[in-house]
């Protein structure tokens, strides 16, 4: 492939894997977005179970993108082959970010979760569910549910140029104020998750008026408890105030604190 | 900008029906942006006729000198990898993107382009003395030794309409630092409203205001310039909120250990900046760029950045400002002290950072704990 700015290079080996997820993340990356063309245009697909039944999740790769939870034993043992194999890994969606969906069962023993769901319990070999980072060296997050669009092009281009991607790590409110939109916290005392929640959405839901529910997970350092309280202050049940900050980062530290909190009081 | 003194004689009374008129009349050559009521809130936006206008609002979220002077995205530069036959570039798309482009640097491989703005003529009415000395303290950032291209093109284009505050909101308290609830300001503003009755007491300060307005009006004596003054006493009394900034910045600077900032930190401070965004005077920004998915252009452009960051003003290592607490109180200083920066105070006292703040930090309630700690 020749880039336009005068360099002539192979194009970038690109792996995509899934764990347990609802496949989102590879459907969005392969058909969804702006720059679909471009996209495959621009990478070998050496791996992509969505595309093609073909390939072997053998490396070497360029860039690997790994979308979902990781809840069983050989998805470990695959992510870290995955990983040594790969110059640059970057976790793509909510539950290979932060957990997301299925790390819902991180609040309870793994066996009760088991038991609730399946009457056979002998081909069931999943673990307590975490999110990539929890196992391997991830570097660089592409967040969301769906992913955002703008993350997953600096995380392409960033590869195909040979940078260092960027990603925002502020709150939403951010975003949302940047939008102009009049805070839904405050005015109509909804319980939005906006500003512990790391950006790259846009402020998609406080613009449609609906409250933040976390799907791109906590930002550094998010003062969770803190919300948790004011949410409690709002009138919210302590058990809506658990969902909100389970419902995709059960298995994030910054919302277990928050969950915490709740419990305490 | 001219003194008071050249315009005392343009002290006029004019009926409020024909001064929106006016404001009517405007519009063949101005964009007008003004209060409209949107649910409970206010927020200044354009609008197509004086009729949208709300001029009884309270405070707005947003302030008008960050949304139409100092813009939340402005793109700056465009780099492109040139091909063999360059298409020309498009120009940036969206309200209030007219702009020209000019080329600065090219060679085989790259181009670079400046995107000028090329503002369009604007009034913006209704705003109020906070925010007025809010522009007025942009304009010290934006206008002082380094003149802000972008943001001088648009200020010159704009003519602002002052309105003096009828109404105190909770969080107000624009008394106890001398930015309202009347507007003092000599000058810097086209024109000052004060709303009487039935009646606007228009005072015209610049000369190109002075040649706009065809209105005659009534003459303002001094009986109305009494009442006037009448007014902003009785509305003085009404805040709710005061603050004594005599020698904060020494009492700022004697306490940074104070457990204050601690505490607040971690019971209520999210860290999620929405008081730095509703700022008026926050004037901090980010320069981003972002590369296309072909690869062939990157845009370089600024938005508003926030202290509250973890990345704000991050160099090797990280932020300086790791602790929530340091940053948390590298705001409320920023706003109540540090006036050696421009000599005058970083807040105008229109407690939006108060009311917008999800936990409901009160900067006021912060600076009396300090004021009132005592060392052991």
């Amino acid at each position: 492939m020749t880039l336009d700015i005068g360099v002539t290079m192979k194009r970038p080996r690109l792996g995509f894997f899934k764990y347990s997820c609802c496949m989102g993340c590879s459907y969005f990356f392969a058909y969804v977005h702006k720059h679909v063309h471009e996209v495959l245009a621009s990478f070998d697909f050496v791996f992509i179970k969505l595309l093609s039944r073909k390939g072997t999740p053998e490396g070497p790769f360029d860039i690997a993108l790994v979308e979902g939870t990781i809840t069983e034993a050989w998805q470990v043992d695959e992510l870290k082959m995955i990983r040594e194999q790969s110059k640059k890994l970057f976790a793509i969606g909510s539950c290979a970010v932060i957990g997301g969906i299925p790390a819902i069962k991180a609040t309870a023993p793994e066996l009760e979760v088991e038991k609730k769901v399946y009457k056979n319990l002998s081909p069931i070999h999943s673990i307590k569910p975490h999110a990539v980072d929890a196992y391997v060296k991830v570097d660089g997050y592409i967040r969301g549910c769906p992913p955002a669009e703008r993350d997953l092009y600096e995380a392409l281009t960033s590869v195909l140029t040979g940078r260092e991607p960027d990603f925002p790590q502020h709150s939403v409110c951010i975003e949302c104020k940047l939008k102009g939109n009049i805070c839904i916290l405050i005015a109509d005392n909804m319980p939005c998750m906006g500003p512990v929640t790391n950006a790259g959405c846009g402020a998609l839901c406080p613009s449609m008026n609906r409250a933040c529910y976390s799907c791109f997970g906590p930002m550094k350092q998010a003062n969770a408890p803190a919300l948790a309280k004011k949410f409690k202050a709002m009138g919210i049940s302590r058990d809506d105030i658990i969902r909100k900050f389970t419902e995709f980062g059960a298995d994030t530290i910054e919302f277990r604190k928050a969950v915490e909190t709740v419990y305490e009081d | 900008m001219t003194g008071e003194r050249t315009f005392q004689k343009f002290k006029r009374l004019i009926p409020k029906k024909a001064f929106l008129l006016w404001l009517d009349s405007l519009k063949k050559d101005y964009k007008l942006i003004g209060p409209v009521k949107t649910g409970n809130h206010a927020v200044f936006k354009e609008v197509d006729s004086s009729e949208e206008l709300f001029m009884e609002y309270g405070t707005t979220m947003l302030s008008p000198g960050k949304l139409f002077l100092y813009k939340p995205n402005e793109e700056l530069f465009r780099f492109t990898f040139n091909e063999k036959n360059p298409s020309p570039i498009p120009l940036p798309q969206g309200e209030g993107a007219r702009g020209r482009v000019t080329e600065i640097f090219s060679s085989e491989k790259i181009s670079v382009d400046e995107i000028h703005s090329m503002p369009e003529k604007q009034v913006i009415v209704g705003v109020h003395p906070c925010d007025m000395n809010a522009i007025l303290y942009l304009d010290r950032t934006f206008l002082g030794a380094v003149k802000d291209p972008h943001y001088e093109a648009r200020r010159k284009n704009t003519v602002i309409i002052s309105l003096n505050c009828a109404y105190v909101s909770e969080n107000c308290f624009c008394s106890s630092v001398g930015t309202g609830p009347f507007l003092h300001a000599a000058s810097g503003y086209d024109m000052l409203l004060t709303a009487f009755e039935n009646e606007y007491l228009v005072e015209i300060k610049s000369r190109r205001v002075e040649e706009l307005f065809g209105l005659r009006g009534r003459g303002a004596g001094n009986a109305e310039l009494r009442l006037k003054a009448e007014k902003e006493k009785s509305i003085k009394w009404k805040f709710k909120k005061t603050v004594d900034i005599s020698g904060l910045d020494n009492i700022f600077a004697e306490n940074t250990g104070h457990p204050v900032w601690q505490r607040t930190a971690e019971e209520k401070c999210l860290s999620c900046g929405n008081c730095v965004m509703v700022c008026p005077t926050c004037f901090c920004y980010d320069i981003r760029d972002e590369m296309s998915m072909d690869l062939k252009t990157v845009t370089r452009y600024r938005c508003f950045d926030a202290c509250q960051d973890i990345r704000f003003a991050e160099v090797h290592g990280g932020n300086f400002r790791q602790r929530r607490a340091a940053r948390l109180r590298q705001f409320v200083t920023h706003k109540l002290d540090q006036t050696n920066q421009y000599g005058v105070s970083g807040t105008v006292g229109c407690g939006r950072c108060i009311t917008w703040c999800p936990t409901g930090i009160d900067l006021m309630e912060i600076t009396e704990e300090i004021q009132r700690y005592e060392p052991a």
